[in-house]
């Protein structure tokens, strides 16, 4: 019993050894996310519970701009589920290494999972370096120290924000850090063409009510995007002439 | 500025978004093997992010003001400060210097222009 404790134990500690590299862009991330909050217009209490309960900070900074415009429930809750779309891939990926823990286990595991911890995990998987046993124990080390570095640096962007003059348009960091999370993902021929499409149409219908604009931006989006990707697929034309 | 938005409304906005961070995150470690995502589906899920950051980052710099007006300007500060940190991520993803770039620049124009 206590040797298996031990080994579990161990195991947790190598996960928060393993993600130590990247707590640095968590850090800035959350830090980024918490300033964005308050001097996009939450009071610091709501932001705090927020970023204590939605633990998303592409999210949280998608929803803000809305909320502050007073958007309807559906219409914000349905902006977060789509900026969120990408979990339900990675949760597809994670699977197959969790299935034999309880649904309360995954359930909790998956919560806790982000971009970052994603990514470290698939690439451990990749380099055959996840532990053979207690995998479950080690992801949770990693998602345990992502956490609490989001949660303190978040926290302290908002105690922090709140002592800083508004007319510093430290609001526009928020921005700022969505165009630094979207800029990379743009290389492909597919994201670029979605991302295109998606700011005409969200600028064409800007004034339509309840911020629908941002719907038929991102819809319009996801089909530009889709239809791109599949005709990358298929096998190119037979050359006429040769370039 | 209009007083900080709070209130139990706020609350369950982000009781709201909890839900969304939760149900995405946990889709399939609960739902098990049954569900299987077509290729088409996986597809526009994975482009789905970009879409929707693109269409609420666009309209944020290009349309503002009290009318929300298209402000096509070069010199307009936002477009600035977006493209500088454009820049920037082109030879660095360090994202603190995305940031200071983009706010420096953002700053030095809505200041000086």
């Amino acid at each position: 019993m206590t040797a298996v404790a031990a080994e579990r134990r161990a195991a947790f500690r190598a996960g928060q050894r393993a993600i130590v590299p990247s707590l640095f862009g968590a850090g800035a991330w959350g830090l980024v996310s918490g300033v964005a909050m308050v001097k996009g217009g939450l009071a610091v209490p709501w932001a705090i519970m927020m970023s204590l309960l939605v633990y998303a900070g592409s999210a949280q900074l998608a929803a803000l701009p809305l909320i502050v415009a007073g958007a309807p429930l559906w219409v914000i809750v349905a902006t977060g589920l789509v900026t969120n779309l990408r979990f339900v891939i990675y949760s597809a990926a994670l699977r197959p290494y969790f299935v034999e823990q309880p649904a309360r286990k995954r359930a909790a595991l998956g919560f806790f999972m982000t971009d970052f911890t994603f990514t470290l995990f698939m690439r451990h998987a990749q380099e055959g370096k996840l532990p053979g046993r207690n995998r479950d124990a080690w992801f949770a080390g990693v998602c345990t120290n992502n956490w609490m570095t989001w949660q303190v640096s978040a926290i302290t962007g908002i105690v922090a924000a709140s002592y800083v003059p508004t007319d510093w348009g430290l609001e526009f960091t928020g921005t700022l850090a969505l165009v630094a999370l979207v800029g990379p993902s743009l290389v492909t021929r597919p994201a670029l063409s979605g991302a295109v499409v998606a700011a005409v149409v969200a600028l064409l219908a800007y004034h339509l009510p309840f911020k629908l604009g941002l719907f038929c931006g991102a819809l319009a989006g996801i089909v530009a995007a889709t239809l791109t990707d599949s005709w990358q697929q298929r096998p190119p034309p037979a050359p006429t002439e040769s370039a | 500025m209009n007083d900080p938005v709070s209130g139990i409304a706020l609350g369950v906005v982000i009781v709201g978004l909890a839900l969304s961070t939760f149900v995405t995150r946990t889709s399939f470690l609960i739902a098990g093997a049954r569900l299987r995502l077509s290729h088409r589906v996986e597809v526009a899920l994975r482009y789905a992010p970009v879409c929707t950051l693109a269409a609420i980052i666009v309209p944020d710099i290009l349309m503002h003001g009290p009318n929300a007006t298209l402000d096509l300007a070069l010199l307009n500060p936002r477009l600035i400060g977006a493209a500088a940190t454009g820049l920037w991520l082109c030879w660095s993803r360090n994202i603190f210097g995305c940031l200071a770039t983009g706010m420096a620049a953002y700053s030095v124009a809505r200041l000086y222009l």
